[in-house]
């Protein structure tokens, strides 16, 4: 079989990154550098899956890792043993929704979680009985843990079933602006800085690869430009957030483990950026 | 299906034999803590479990002993002969390692139990045994005690330095339970919790009014005061501003809207130039006063609030000196009584609300929910020295503050201070204002401490 050029670059990179990861293993670099190539490596391994293999196992995988994100994220909320039913019921929506993408039926892919998931597991939660008291708090842990977890990082599934280049490019124009904001953290200081810092230092970076990579992507170009000044945004903004989430779970970067946030660290700038990236391109290219 | 995540492996694989004690939440505990064991150790490592928990099959009897050597113990059996610590000393003596849950049952998940006493005892006899304490975060999620199912957290297995043990058995007990302890509390006190449960807080807040006319040094004598009883409690002094103290410093508060306007108030009716022109804007100050008060009450949770110049009773007192005829004892009581709102006991066309057209307007407008301070101390001074000390501040004075009117306020708050001792039993002291100001501020806090000692 011949295989075209963009799919073998797609191996190429996934090659790549396991020797990163392997050999970060045996070197022990930064812990958190070691733990971040990590997870960019199981993209892009279910990225290699459905490209050579097939578009399933690809996308289990994903689901797979949403399913370790959102273990860790209830191993830190505070629950009460009653809801444990509702976190049954939180696990067992990843596969619910992996099918829906699975078979490309986008109606109940999109609502999967944001309507049956979030209705059934309030529902799980009283049906438990014990005291309602703090039933409200745990329902919003539990949804806001669903949203993040598995809903957002759904889409990249999605993303992958229109094409596996879009999804790798997404990724890569995160790790690009991962890259930027690393560097700008120590070195700015004022809040504005920061944010400044970090888009006008990963714009020339990810304008030029989505651009390069549209005839892979199959992307028009100036949809390309747009996508690509429009993730450091959302980086920006999702590490925004999930940093003063890891705070008020107790977690701190020194002490990353998994288990203790080191998967929700490693993946936290891609949870604002799938979910509207992948939007953008289903309003305008399909 | 369960993450396990390990810290201070090392501490454990630096020992040759060890006892290991954790915590049991759930009855995952022992195979998290196998599972952390090196091969070889693992047929000569013993879990010690209660036989009377696991006899209900034989079944499940034969598999935990064969998955986990167990040595099997009979919690209940107090009877002398049956020594129950008497295979794990022979284990001991063979050169295995034991896994002994101390708290000798699941606890509520989170908590840790009390310690047993078979720890010690066995450790008294084996000193130079290591015991390694392991915290287990995580099965009591996993597995709680009631389930059956057990669902997929991640577990952290934080093993902590090897202890050795000395000291009588009760000794080591309570030292083992320390370590575990200290272990928990450094992992867990990051942890995210919600917003705890607010207990409905018991009212044990206590009011204490200074009174006396002006320039009897009452704001000195309250912040004094205050700061001296901030030592020991919370304290929330109202004077012309709101302050809260703690351990005799001012503290950061949050401000209150209540307190904004009453100092915009108070400074309007201060630049008043009748006793006319006065009333009414320092009615609505006292008024906010005592607004305040039931604020801070619920916001600040003061234990003790200090009030310079008490809302109500300045109010009762200020009317003897609106009135030109004195008044008496029956008048005070009365005004005093609708003001807090107890004038059920007074009939309704009652002679003091002649007397007092404010009261009826008060009563309308349902602002007569006052309440008595908790004790009183009043300064007494005499209008002279008032006055002297009053022109001594430089400030402008006040319309009211004529040596003549302030006799008439003295003569009123003396009075108003025995009718609230006499008839509503209120704890009150008058302190001699002339003496120096060490002097007043012990003798007030003699009188707050003893007098409300009964209540706190």
């Amino acid at each position: 079989m011949t295989y075209s050029w963009s799919s073998l670059t797609l191996l190429a990179l996934c090659i790549a990154l396991t020797i990163a990861v392997v050999s970060g293993r045996v070197m022990k670099r930064h812990a958190s550098f070691d733990a971040y190539l990590r997870y960019t490596w199981i993209f892009f391994l279910s990225f290699t899956l459905a490209e050579f293999v097939s578009f399933p196992i690809g996308l289990w995988v994903l689901a797979l890792l949403s399913f370790w994100a959102l273990r860790e994220y209830f191993s830190l909320i505070d629950i009460r043993i009653q809801d444990r039913l509702g976190i049954l019921g939180a696990y067992l929506s990843i596969p619910f929704m992996t099918y829906f993408i699975q078979i490309d039926w986008y109606g109940m892919f999109i609502i999967s979680i944001p309507v049956y998931a979030f209705l059934a597991i309030p529902l799980f939660i009283t049906l438990a009985g014990g005291e309602a008291r703090g039933t409200v708090f745990s329902v919003g842990a539990i949804d806001f843990g669903l949203f993040l977890f598995v809903y957002c990082l759904g889409h990249i599934g999605y993303l992958l079933l229109y094409s596996t280049w879009m999804a790798a490019m997404l990724i890569l124009a995160v790790m690009l602006s991962d890259a930027a904001a690393g560097m700008v953290r120590t070195r700015l200081k004022p809040p504005i800085a920061q944010v400044l810092g970090t888009y006008c230092l990963s714009l020339p970076l990810t304008v030029p690869l989505s651009w390069l990579l549209s005839p892979w992507t199959g992307i028009p170009v100036n949809h390309a430009l747009v996508l690509g000044a429009l993730i450091p945004a959302l980086v920006i903004m999702g590490r925004q957030t999930i940093d003063v989430i890891k705070e008020d779970l107790g977690i701190i970067d020194e002490e990353l483990l998994p288990g203790r946030g080191q998967i929700l660290d490693s993946m936290k700038s891609i949870f604002y950026t799938a979910p509207v990236v992948f939007h953008y391109i289903r309003y305008f290219l399909k | 299906m369960f993450g396990v995540t390990v810290i201070g492996l090392e501490n454990l694989r630096q020992v040759g034999r060890f006892i290991i004690i954790a915590n049991h939440n759930s009855h995952l505990d022992i195979c998290l803590l196998f599972s952390m064991l090196k091969i070889a150790d693992i047929s000569r490592t013993h879990a010690v479990a209660d036989m009377a928990y696991f006899s209900s099959s034989r079944l499940l009897f034969n598999f935990v002993t064969f998955l986990f050597n167990t040595v099997w113990v009979n919690r209940g059996d107090t009877s002398r002969e049956s020594d129950p610590l008497g295979q794990l000393k022979s284990l001991i003596d063979d050169g295995h390692n034991l896994i002994i849950f101390p708290e000798g049952t699941r606890g509520k998940p989170g908590e840790l139990e009390h310690f047993r006493s078979g720890i010690g005892r066995l450790m008294a006899q084996y000193l130079e045994v290591p015991v390694v304490p392991v915290f287990l975060m995580g099965p009591e999620r996993a597995l709680p005690k009631k389930s059956v199912v057990p669902l997929p957290f991640w577990n952290t297995v934080i093993i902590g330095p090897p202890q050795v043990c000395r000291g009588s058995h009760r000794e080591i007990t309570q030292t083992l339970e320390h370590v575990l302890a200290e272990l928990a509390r450094s992992e867990t006190a990051r942890r995210h919790q919600r917003m705890p449960v607010r207990e409905k807080a018991e009212e044990k807040t206590v009011t204490v009014a200074f009174l006396g006319i002006d320039g009897s040094g009452k704001s000195t004598i309250s912040r004094m005061t205050a700061m001296e009883l901030s030592e020991s409690c919370r304290v929330c002094l109202i004077s012309d501003r709101l302050e809260l103290y703690k351990q005799g410093n001012l503290s950061d508060y949050q401000p209150l809207v209540t307190e904004k306007i009453r100092e915009a108030l108070s400074r309007y009716a201060k630049k008043a130039q009748s006793l006319k022109l006065y009333k009414i804007p320092k009615l609505a100050e006292l008024l906010l006063r005592d607004y305040l008060r039931r604020e801070v009450k619920r916001w600040y949770l003061a234990d003790v609030i200090v009030l310079d110049g008490s809302p109500l009773l300045n109010m009762v007192a200020w009317a003897g000196l609106y009135r030109e005829k004195p008044m008496d004892d029956e008048t005070y009581s009365k005004a005093i009584a609708v003001l807090t709102g107890g004038e059920a006991a007074i009939g309704e066309h009652d002679p003091i609300y002649t007397q007092f057209p404010e009261l009826t307007v008060m009563k309308r407008l349902k602002l007569t929910g006052m309440e008595l301070p908790d004790a009183v101390a009043f300064i007494d001074v005499s209008p002279r020295l008032a006055c002297s000390r009053i022109d001594a501040r430089g400030e402008q004075k006040q319309v009211h503050e004529t040596e003549e009117k302030l006799k008439n306020l003295r003569v009123g708050y003396n009075m108003v201070c025995d009718t609230i001792k006499r008839r509503y039993h209120v704890p009150m002291t008058v302190l001699n204002g002339e003496d120096t100001q060490e002097h007043i501020v012990s003798a007030a806090l003699d009188f707050i401490l003893s007098s409300l000692a009964l209540g706190e």
